[in-house]
């Protein structure tokens, strides 16, 4: 009937990423990218851990809510990871860990599944955690009048039981295998006697959770300020007082965490600060993981021009990523085959269409398609020329040298592509209405927590469908993903995805940000390895300062 | 000088009512869905009409103009309404902590500025092509070039990096104003002290002043007793100005040394698409700006006794 998963997926996961590296099937950019960026890059060695001090982080954006159920993006999230705990959670390597539940079991259909919760847990009022909480919890965010951004996940759940204090049964609408991951490490739990008492408003400035640390001060676009909790399930934390300041200047970050104002940096500086901290063992710690969104140009797939694959795939080929990478990136990045990250290895295949870099190959396709070349050079198809916009985000210095090159590449194979700014919300809702051709951001398609499941993406009437993008296959295959408990066969689904996505080309995608997570090398505690650096700070309580 | 007053405060009103209008339109024009903001970057899968919910939670489901309406009656009764990004938090109590951030970086600002420009414009004014004169020039040309985000970060690499006598960034401490009120001065200083220097040369030209040294008035006399009150004048003009546009100076500066005041504020509301807070603070903005025009007019016709024969014979 049921089995037993928890503990099985770390083994899994470890064994895969263990074989596939020494089987060779890693090869080129991802095993490149394995093989040296999860490591930490520093030589000091770990001892006893010591109890006290304050650690500094610094972040780039306030933190506008302490409710779970609507904080998103790395700052806010830095602080919920402290402040509560889900029933399972996903680790720095994909790994689901448990958390509020010491052991779960998942029937054989998909459709039920059975936490067992740890006893003993106090929220920080000293209340004990029971099933109630849980059941609370996902029934305030999961109902579309609380405003959460997590109705969603919650959507197919048909009923929650508590048959007693430490165990709660979901049962399902459907199967979903993302459930287990994406719901239970977003839902965190509430309490369900002070929620109820006080209300959502008051919650979210006032929270209390069961997490390492409790709330001491807020002041949204200055500091968050915690402190250790002392009945924490896991015991207490080994630092007293954790604090996130808001800095929104990027150099100011680094001067922070070089001067000693600062410990680590929750949204990381500019690639030259980072690649410094990196080179400096002595001093920092850095973690350099593959980014899970992707770098991309996506490209209105309902243009008269960018509809045709073939015309897509030109662009591929007239375009040199590797050097795109080096000339805006330092190298540091990797380049991307499809629509996953190769951090996601259970899921990732290397086996795609490949778009080396190749101006004649783009040409033959351009002429394949009609296009040929006009007097003035730009090709030009029954009178039409071939032109579109590229609009990128207003003042993104970043990432506008990058346009700029493309804009070169493209012009060279006789295409005109013209530049253009808007801010980002701009964009996407013109994308949304075909106003906008294409564009120039980093954007999530698959991947978060580990899931590859991309509805919201790659799905046809997905909202951040971004290039306009139908795939029948694709719809079909992430339906049948979702629904998929085996993670064998789900991930034949993902790897079908990618196959069609490098194929079809709906967006340009260009690479992979390394993504850098610096460590001042006085705080001790860390992890060794992690293939997605921002979850280490889920780690904080067993971090510690070195006096 | 009542009908005047009067006028100028009926006039006063209508243009924030047409302001209240124009912001309220501009800021939801801002193409973009602050619903797709609140959602991240994440795979957060969401249907359209769970989406539509959360836009009913905020009221943005009504029609523009019922949105206005609802808007102006709470503004009205005092009430700024809540934050879509900060959920629930009232945009008041944002607007109350930011205040006295960036009032306090530009009253400490603007009083070290007057208290450097008004007597080094003077002194320049009255010493023409003299050498303190000439460095006054270089010095004020550099003061008004300068960025305010170059200035900031080279001081804080100076003073915080190299020095290590005062922090990069926020308010931990007061030595946190000390370079943030720095970086404002300067340019602030810069400004005022050219002006009063223009105003001084033009008025020891005038007729009155040869008159009076014909007279036989010490130069002391003439200085203090004629021609510096009458060059202030232009420089509370510029005072006036600046208050208006108080915001595009601190802005950088709050965000280079990472303080919690309003331009920061504004900057990410708008950016954030969260419509209550923007607007409140335009708003609050436009009453300061109307307020403070109407008080520079009426201090010019206090110390312009031409105003007031003006005023008089109408």
């Amino acid at each position: 009937m049921g089995q037993q998963v928890a503990g099985s997926n770390r083994r899994g996961r470890r064994q895969f990423l263990k074989q596939g590296l020494q089987a060779g099937i890693l090869t080129g950019t991802g095993l490149a990218a394995l093989s040296t960026s999860g490591l930490r890059h520093s030589q000091t060695a770990q001892a006893t851990p010591q109890q006290g001090g304050t650690m500094v982080v610094v972040g780039h954006q306030e933190v506008p809510t302490l409710s779970p159920g609507k904080a998103v993006g790395n700052v806010p999230l830095f602080v919920i990871y402290q402040l509560y705990n889900g029933l399972v959670e996903v680790d720095e390597n994909f790994e689901v860990q448990p958390a509020l539940a010491e052991s779960w079991q998942i029937s054989a259909d998909g459709l039920t599944y059975t936490f067992k919760l740890r006893q003993g847990v106090k929220f920080h009022d000293g209340e004990d955690f029971t099933a109630e909480d849980v059941k609370y919890t996902y029934e305030f965010y999961g109902d579309p009048d609380s405003g959460s951004t997590l109705i969603g996940q919650a959507a197919d759940i048909e009923s929650i039981d508590i048959p007693d204090d430490y165990t709660v049964v979901f049962t399902l609408k459907q199967p979903n295998a993302t459930f287990l991951r994406i719901s239970a490490n977003n839902f965190y739990i509430v309490p369900k006697h002070y929620h109820e008492e006080v209300g959502e408003e008051v919650f979210e400035t006032q929270p209390i959770g069961t997490g390492p640390f409790k709330l001491k001060e807020w002041r949204a676009a200055e500091f968050t300020e915690l402190e250790a909790f002392e009945e924490h399930f896991r015991g207490r934390p080994n630092i007293d007082i954790l604090r996130q300041d808001i800095v929104p200047e990027a150099s100011v970050r680094a001067i922070a965490l070089e001067t000693g104002q600062a410990d680590s940096m929750v949204w990381p500086p500019l690639i030259e600060d980072n690649l410094r901290f990196e080179a400096d063992t002595e001093n920092y710690t850095t973690f350099k993981t593959p980014s899970l969104s992707v770098n991309h140009f996506p490209l209105n797939n309902n243009h008269p021009i960018l509809s045709d694959k073939r015309v897509r795939q030109a662009m591929m080929y007239a375009f040199d990523r590797p050097r795109q990478i080096q000339d805006v990136q330092q190298g540091a990045a990797v380049l991307a085959t499809s629509n996953l990250s190769p951090s996601l290895v259970q899921w990732y295949t290397e086996l795609v269409t490949r778009y080396e870099y190749d101006p004649n190959k783009a040409v033959e396709l351009l002429e394949e398609a009609g296009w040929t070349v006009g007097a003035d050079g730009i090709r030009e198809k029954d009178g039409q020329k071939f032109t579109f916009t590229c609009t990128t985000i207003t003042g993104d210095q970043a990432r506008r040298p990058q346009a700029e090159i493309l804009q070169q590449q493209l012009r060279a194979v006789g295409i005109d592509m013209q530049l253009s700014e808007a801010p980002i919300t701009a964009i996407q809702t013109g994308l949304r209405n075909n106003t906008v051709d294409a564009s120039l951001y980093n954007w999530n398609y698959g991947g978060t927590n580990g899931d590859p499941d991309a509805p919201t993406t790659l799905g046809s009437d997905g909202r951040s469908n971004w290039s306009n993008f139908k795939n029948a296959r694709v719809d079909e295959l992430l339906d049948l993903g979702r629904k998929e408990v085996d993670p064998e066969k789900r991930a034949e689904y993902y790897r079908e995805i990618q196959q069609i996505v490098a194929d079809e080309v709906p967006f340009l995608f260009v690479m992979y940000w390394d993504w850098f997570t610096i460590f001042s090398s006085r705080i001790k505690g860390l992890p060794e390895s992690a293939l997605i650096s921002d979850f280490l700070y889920k780690k904080c309580y067993q971090f510690w300062i070195e006096a | 000088m009542g009908r005047y007053l009067l006028t100028r405060i009926l006039q006063g009103i209508l243009v924030i009512l047409l302001i209240s209008l124009f912001t309220f339109a501009i800021v939801r024009l801002i193409p973009g869905d602050p619903v797709d903001l609140l959602l991240g970057e994440g795979q957060v899968p969401i249907t359209e009409a769970q989406v539509e919910a959360i836009r009913r939670q905020w009221g943005l489901d009504r029609p523009l103009w019922e949105q206005y309406l609802i808007w102006m009656g709470k503004m009205l009764t005092g009430s700024l309404g809540t934050s879509i990004i900060r959920t629930g938090v009232p945009v008041s109590r944002m607007i109350w902590e930011a205040v006295p951030v960036t009032a306090l970086l530009n009253l400490l600002a603007l009083g070290i500025a007057l208290a450097v420009a008004i007597p080094a414009g003077i002194i320049a004014g009255s010493r023409r092509n003299s050498w303190f004169d000439y460095l006054f020039t270089a010095g004020t040309t550099l003061g008004v070039a300068v960025p305010n985000f170059w200035l900031g970060l080279m001081l804080i690499v100076l003073f915080g990096v190299v020095l290590r006598w005062l922090p990069p960034f926020g308010l931990r401490s007061w030595q946190g104003y000390i370079l943030p009120v720095a970086v404002l001065a300067t340019e602030q200083m810069a400004v005022l002290a050219r002006v009063m220097r223009g105003a001084m040369i033009e008025i020891l030209a005038q007729d009155y002043i040869k008159t009076a040294r014909s007279k036989g008035l010490s130069y002391g006399a003439i200085l203090f007793g004629h021609a510096v009150p009458n060059a202030l004048l232009p420089v509370v003009t510029v005072i006036g100005f600046r208050i208006a546009f108080l915001l595009s100076g601190t802005l950088i500066i709050e965000s280079v040394f990472a303080l919690p005041g309003l331009g920061r504020l504004l900057y990410d509301s708008v950016f954030r698409l969260d419509y209550q807070v923007a607007q409140a603070i335009v708003m609050l903005l436009s009453i300061l700006v109307v307020v403070v025009n109407l008080l520079t007019d009426l201090t010019y016709a206090a110390i312009d006794p031409r105003l007031r024969l003006l005023a008089r014979s109408r």
